[in-house]
């Protein structure tokens, strides 16, 4: 796939993250963003937080990847077969599973509700940053998951799972609003 | 928008300062061009000459101050139908103290500032249009200055809503609890407590 067109779809989607973020999220009140959901699951703050651990750990290292200019620069990127696995599983389009959250990515019942959301906000605003930076950058470069050390996975992968991440929980979070 | 649109959008906001003959506004319309950015593009950078006048057709901008000490100040949004860009920096020609970014996708329409210096050097009923805009862009600044050192933050916060209504459903709120100068947990408070 060429670059500019995985990154701009990319772009596009965080774009959409953005928009319920600012446009929904964060003006609701504190009491609604901690309601557990209708079957008893995770509030809209819990949705957040679970996708802000993730942030916490990838965002620094996408930065660290795109702040260096690539020696090694094509205008195609392919996927790796365990990140495009991984992508398909997150996306609600093509992964309806459901799963079990990791522990160290399990969100507290007690959250400070509006800080999680400007906390998301951020991150979506430097993973914006960081998808206009990328077109430079090597997204072939390998990078650790959160989840086992031993598996490494392209950053342009990194990328993809995590906006398929997001989308997921925010779709979850979204399902919250109707009662 | 179409740019006719958007020309027109324009024509409205000149001519409610005071009208122009059809001669004077196909000049002044002349030097309009169409120009978009996305979401937060840095237009304007503290320290450079503020090239163009920018006049917003869609989306939310702002100017800001921010310096070596991370402290940042948002000094004013602009949006559609409004001028936009370092004005001072623009009319002075002097290296601008703020910048200028966008905090949506944004459409404009941008003039160099040469282009609008020489028009107002040329005709005087131009630079009276940009005069008086410019007194009533301070006018807006002075009122600010006013609310600002005098109300309280539910005060402040109300006023915002009152005058800008769509602004909470465009920005994130760090950037209006800068631009009150409250904190924003102090923000959130506000936003539990007033109805929207």
């Amino acid at each position: 796939m060429l670059k500019t067109e995985l990154l701009s779809q990319l772009q596009l989607q965080n774009d959409q993250h953005l928009k319920d973020a600012i446009g929904i999220f964060q003006n609701l009140k504190e009491e609604e963003l901690l309601r557990p959901s209708a079957s008893g699951g995770w509030s809209i703050a819990q949705c957040l937080e679970h996708l802000n651990s993730y942030g916490d750990f990838y965002l620094p290292l996408l930065k660290k990847v795109v702040t260096v200019e690539a020696s090694r620069n094509t205008p195609y990127y392919t996927s790796g077969w365990l990140g495009d696995y991984f992508t398909k599983a997150m996306d609600p389009r093509t992964g309806t599973k459901k799963m079990k959250a990791f522990k160290n990515h399990t969100p507290s019942g007690s959250l400070d509700a509006h800080k999680v959301v400007a906390v998301f906000i951020q991150q979506l605003e430097d993973l914006h940053r960081y998808l206009d930076m990328a077109l430079q950058a090597d997204l072939g470069k390998r990078l650790p998951i959160s989840i086992s050390k031993l598996v490494r996975l392209k950053a342009g992968d990194v990328f993809r799972f995590l906006i398929a991440h997001n989308e997921r929980h925010v779709q979850q979070a979204r399902r919250n609003l109707i009662r | 928008m179409e740019l006719t649109d958007q020309l027109a959008l324009l024509k409205q906001v000149i001519f409610s300062l005071a009208p122009l003959t059809d001669p004077q506004w196909e000049r002044m319309a002349a030097i309009w061009q169409p120009f978009a950015a996305r979401r937060k593009e840095i237009l304007t950078t503290e320290g450079t000459v503020e090239k163009y006048v920018y006049f917003v057709t869609s989306g939310v901008q702002r100017v800001y101050y921010y310096d070596e000490y991370g402290r940042e100040a948002t000094i004013v949004f602009t949006y559609a139908p409004s001028f936009g860009g370092v004005i001072d920096a623009m009319l002075l020609q002097e290296p601008s103290a703020y910048f200028y970014e966008t905090l949506t996708t944004s459409s404009f329409l941008r003039a160099s500032a040469s282009a609008l210096l020489l028009l107002m050097d040329e005709d005087k009923d131009i630079a009276g249009i940009i005069h008086k805009g410019v007194v009533r862009a301070l006018s807006g600044i002075m009122e600010r200055m006013a609310e600002l050192q005098s109300y309280s933050s539910e005060e402040k916060f109300r006023k915002l809503l009152s005058r800008s209504p769509h602004i909470l459903q465009l920005v994130p709120h760090k950037y209006l609890a800068n631009y009150l100068g409250i904190d924003p947990t102090n923000f959130s408070k506000l936003i539990n407590k007033i109805r929207i």
